[in-house]
């Protein structure tokens, strides 16, 4: 297809060590670490440095593998907020909480990466893991149809405020919204559901929304406020859905259908996009570059933005395809893409694919 | 996710475990036929007509019917899928349909006359908790004033006895009273060292299948005291059965529960008497089924009957006459009615044990309630009132989100590994570490005695088999406002429709609760709305006091326990009074029970897709 794109997509580290396919990638919040899953049951992780200024673009070095001990593939990551608490879903049903031990003074190391906790209660393989933006609400789904959040406690414990059976088929995916206590969960029966704390009670399903003709696989928050999100499906097609206005009441509704891509959907991810790139245009707001990635292994970096025209009482939602790359991971699919959060690199994120490998890429803008 | 194209053989036990696995081995019962042509197949099989299947040898297939044999169905009965936590969830509901209203109404149907060998004694047995989940049905469908648990209980029974023909119309509350005086005493033996403390409720069946499927660490904390359903069973197969001079197998027990996880556990294999060939309750219905039966008959629960309001005496034993004549009187057959046990409208497990240590305590105590979260967890201890010593900590917990951080604390506080997840173990995760405070302080104590558990929120009066709130109430239409015949007040709302409600749909669920609650614990008469009713009846019944009806109850159980364990020497006067270890025996066979872990783990090379 003839784009006039704006952008190219360069690699710029190709990280291979996972015996089996990487499942899904996570960067740590606070601090220059990749971490990675796979199906081996590992998770490795990567420090990242930008300190020579002759060479702009973050250089990666394999750190640590953490062995797991789950007895099946790791499906899923998350960082807590705080970078110090990493939380694994895998296929043996249970969710792992790691966090680092207090290193030696005199090396100045840190120490090993050690299983604090394990949270137990799901009764088939999990998939998904995800903190709230505070740190306090861990959420995980599973293929046994249920979503369970539980709330964090000093020294690495758990209490389980909800078990959520709301869907009729397996949960892909959780994702909480950007600063309010809000949750969504994707699923395997085509629909995607949000979910409130009742403060008398359990939390609850606000809300369920269809509209995807196939199994939703991911979810992504608009990361500023929170006022959109988009979810990614089998149906190949990628939804923006807008929240309305209204109290008490969570009611979303589709302002955009993203297609480009030739197959599933598998991941999405949603960042801010850099201030010295947003549009000068009048009455124009930007809302972000959406990445998306799937079965057809292309990689599509969407820009995202609001139009405010005058008279509509609706803000319109535009997107361009600005970079795209196929073949990502060769032949393979390609199961997770996340932008790296850290301030002063932008337009840097990974990808996870079937062929074991992690790699990281960057945006560069194409001269007009 | 696709595989990738270099799928690899290895490590199988990585695949998804399918959730439909059935492990359960079919037994081959037919002998094998030796084979004479080594190429050719040996057998064929054959459908016929009525879906049989036949075995036909392929040595002479010209005489068809001298060499096929007909093959042995193989079946898988409800016990075998108890054994197997794997599709139990689509089994389960199947099976559990097979222990249905039409199940008795066949059998009341068909029963042989009184006067045949082969006539079982009809009994059926009431929870409480259906009764309130009645009653609330009733004071909500009409102006009149709330109607008592007994006044629903004599109408039941009269429903019972005169349309459907049962002979004997309990109430399980007497049952409840026996499973108390047990399970304290089996707390006590822990508490003495016999046994793991924290000890947990077993009177849930829902509990007990999550903890035997997927926490069977836990099983040592569970109580081994009957459930008053169970206990229920053991009254009227063995000691009433003795009465009636009828053997267990002669008589067919139903009972009526607010849940349905009560049919699974009446068909366990350990309350299966094997001598007879019957169960200690052989058909659970729920309350929504004995509401169904009822507007089958054009019954209407909401019509009062005579003597609703009076108290019925348990006559033959108040004056604990001999009776020489040996015949069964029907006044033998009482048992104290809707015997009221102050604490939770589950049974009361908690607050019974409280009272007991309170009640035995030489210093005087003081009990501390605080609430964990919302009502459905909450923590109980007694302290020296002089000292402040604390001497026992209890806690109520219900619903299965609690039930997950209630499984945790014991666990952590036992050192026990919680939980081993339907997939497995895992394997290798190393130990917490354990970080010092600064100050090297101990953290407080904060172990558990016993705790109440229930699997549903809210506890039994919100039972799956409980009705359903009337239709109105989710519209948010006022029962002054509109009225809607009681009958169609198990309608079920669809909630898909209008998804804006789902708010008030939830909030009228909860309020629904609050009401079975309230009726629950109305345990004083009101006078009837009709006034010509009213006149045929008595006047100025005075109700037996709890007290009254309590120390009651209290005999009738050391007669119980007496007749059913046969202790040498004295009888006992108290259901605490220790006997020879033959009656002892015998008392733990009649009141206690086991509980099994359930092994699930399907390896993915064994399943066949």
């Amino acid at each position: 297809m003839e784009v006039d794109l704006l952008a190219g997509i360069r690699e710029i580290a190709d990280l291979p060590g996972h015996d089996d396919r990487a499942w899904h990638i996570a960067w740590n919040p606070t601090r220059p670490i990749l971490a990675s899953c796979s199906a081996d049951k590992t998770v490795r992780m990567y420090a990242y440095s930008v300190s020579a200024p002759e060479y702009p673009d973050p250089k990666f070095m394999h750190t640590v593998t953490i062995p797991t001990g789950h007895t099946k593939t790791v499906r899923a990551l998350a960082w807590s907020p705080s970078g110090k608490t990493l939380a694994t879903a895998s296929f043996d049903s249970n969710i792992g909480i790691w966090e680092q031990e207090e290193g030696n003074d005199e090396d100045g190391e840190k120490g090993e990466w050690e299983c604090m906790s394990l949270l137990e209660g799901h009764e088939t393989e999990c998939k998904s893991v995800a903190y709230s933006s505070t740190g306090t609400l861990l959420a995980s789904c599973s293929r046994d149809k249920t979503v369970w959040i539980w709330e964090v406690h000093p020294d690495a414990d758990f209490e389980c405020m909800g078990v959520l059976m709301e869907h009729s088929q397996d949960v892909k995916c959780v994702a909480w919204h950007p600063k309010e206590e809000i949750l969504a969960s994707a699923s395997y029966d085509d629909t995607i559901k949000l979910y409130l704390d009742d403060p008398t009670d359990d939390w609850f399903c606000a809300a369920t929304l269809s509209g995807h003709g196939s199994t939703v696989w991911t979810l992504a928050w608009e990361p500023d406020n929170g006022r959109y999100f988009a979810s990614g499906s089998d149906d190949q097609t990628i939804r923006i859905w807008r929240r309305l206005p209204g109290q008490g009441e969570l009611k979303f509704e589709t302002v955009a259908i993203l297609e480009g891509h030739d197959r599933s959907v598998y991941s999405i991810s949603w960042t801010k996009a850099p201030a010295t790139n947003q549009s000068e245009e009048e009455g124009k707001n930007s809302l972000g570059w959406l990445a998306s990635t799937g079965g057809d292994g292309s990689i599509l970096i969407w820009e995202i933005t609001e139009t405010t025209s005058g008279g509509e009482a609706s803000p319109k939602i535009e997107y361009k395809i600005m970079a795209r790359l196929d073949s990502a991971h060769g032949v393979h699919d390609v199961n997770t893409v996340a932008w790296c959060p850290k301030a002063g690199i932008e337009g840097v994120f990974a990808t996870a694919g079937d062929d074991g490998h992690v790699k990281v890429w960057r945006l560069d803008p194409i001269p007009a | 996710m696709t595989f990738s194209g270099a799928l690899t053989l290895t490590d199988l036990n990585d695949f998804i475990t399918p959730s439909q696995a059935c492990i359960k081995p079919v037994e081959q019962t037919n002998g094998i036929v030796p084979e004479r042509d080594g190429g050719a197949a040996s057998t064929e099989i054959r459908v016929d007509s009525t879906g049989s299947y036949y075995e036909v040898s392929a040595s002479d297939p010209k005489a068809d019917s001298g060499t096929q044999r007909k093959l042995q169905t193989a079946e898988i009965s409800l016990n075998d899928c108890l054994a197997c936590s794997g599709c139990i969830t689509s089994a389960e509901s199947v099976l559990i349909s097979m222990q249905s209203h039409t199940e008795v109404l066949n059998f009341l149907a068909n029963n042989p006359e009184d006067i045949c060998l082969s006539h079982k004694v009809p009994v059926i047995s009431i929870a409480p908790q259906s009764l309130a989940s009645l009653a609330a049905s009733i004071s909500s469908s009409s102006k009149a004033q709330p109607v008592s648990l007994q006044q629903v209980y004599r109408r039941v029974e009269a429903f019972c006895t005169k349309v459907l023909g049962f002979q004997h119309v309990y109430d399980t509350t007497f049952a409840r009273h026996l499973a108390l005086l047990e399970h304290t005493r089996e707390y006590k033996e822990r508490k003495r060292g016999d046994g793991q403390l924290p000890m947990l409720a077993s009177a849930c069946p829902g509990w007990i299948c999550y903890v035997e499927k997927t926490h069977a660490e836990m099983l040592p904390f569970i109580s081994r005291t009957k459930s008053p359903q169970q206990v229920m069973g053991t009254l009227v197969k063995e000691w009433l059965g003795s009465k009636w001079g009828k053997t267990p197998s002669q008589i067919y027990h139903v009972t009526v529960m607010p849940c349905y996880d009560k049919k699974l556990e009446a068909s366990r294999q350990d309350f299966y008497n094997d001598v007879y060939a019957t169960r200690d309750v052989d058909c659970v219905i729920t309350t929504g089924e004995l509401e169904l039966m009822m507007r089958e008959k054009d019954w209407s629960l909401s019509t009062p009957v005579e003597g609703e309001n009076d108290d019925r005496l348990p006559h033959g034993f108040l004056t604990d006459d001999s009776r020489g004549s040996g015949a069964a009187k029907f006044d033998g057959d009482d048992l104290p009615e809707l015997i009221t046990h102050p604490g939770t409208s589950s049974g009361s497990y908690l607050h019974s044990l409280i009272n007991a240590i309170v009640h035995e305590s030489p210093s005087a105590l003081g009990l501390n309630m605080r609430a964990v979260r919302a009502p459905d967890y909450e923590e109980y201890i007694l302290s020296e009132k002089a000292t402040g010593d604390i001497v026992f900590r209890g806690a109520k917990c219900y619903g299965f989100r609690n039930l997950q951080n209630l499984v945790r604390k014991v666990g952590r506080d036992a050192g026990v590994q919680v939980g081993r997840g339907a997939a497995g173990r895992a394997a290798g995760v190393r130990g917490r570490v354990v970080r010092k405070k600064a100050d090297g302080s101990a953290a407080p104590e904060t172990k558990y005695d016993y705790v109440e558990v229930m699997a549903c929120p809210g506890g039994c009066v919100n039972g799956g088999g409980q009705l359903r709130p009337p239709t109105y109430l989710r519209d948010g239409t006022d029962e002054e406002g509109y009225k809607r015949d009681w009958d169609v007040s198990g309608v079920k709302f669809d909630d898909d429709d209008s998804p804006g409600k789902i708010q008030p749909a939830k909030w009228s669920d909860r309020e629904w609760t609050k009401k079975v609650e309230v009726a629950y614990w109305s345990d004083l008469p009101t006078p009837p709305p009709s006034p010509k009713l009213g006149a045929e009846l008595e006047s100025g019944s005075a109700s037996l006091h709890v007290g009254e009806k309590t120390l009651e109850a209290e005999r009738l159980a050391a007669r119980v326990l007496a007749e059913t364990c046969h202790p040498e020497g004295n009888a006992p006067r108290l259901w605490t009074d220790n006997m020879d270890e033959a009656a002892e025996e015998l008392r733990r066979k009649h009141f206690r029970t086991q509980y099994h872990a359930v092994e699930s783990e399907v390896v993915g090379l064994a399943v066949k897709w």
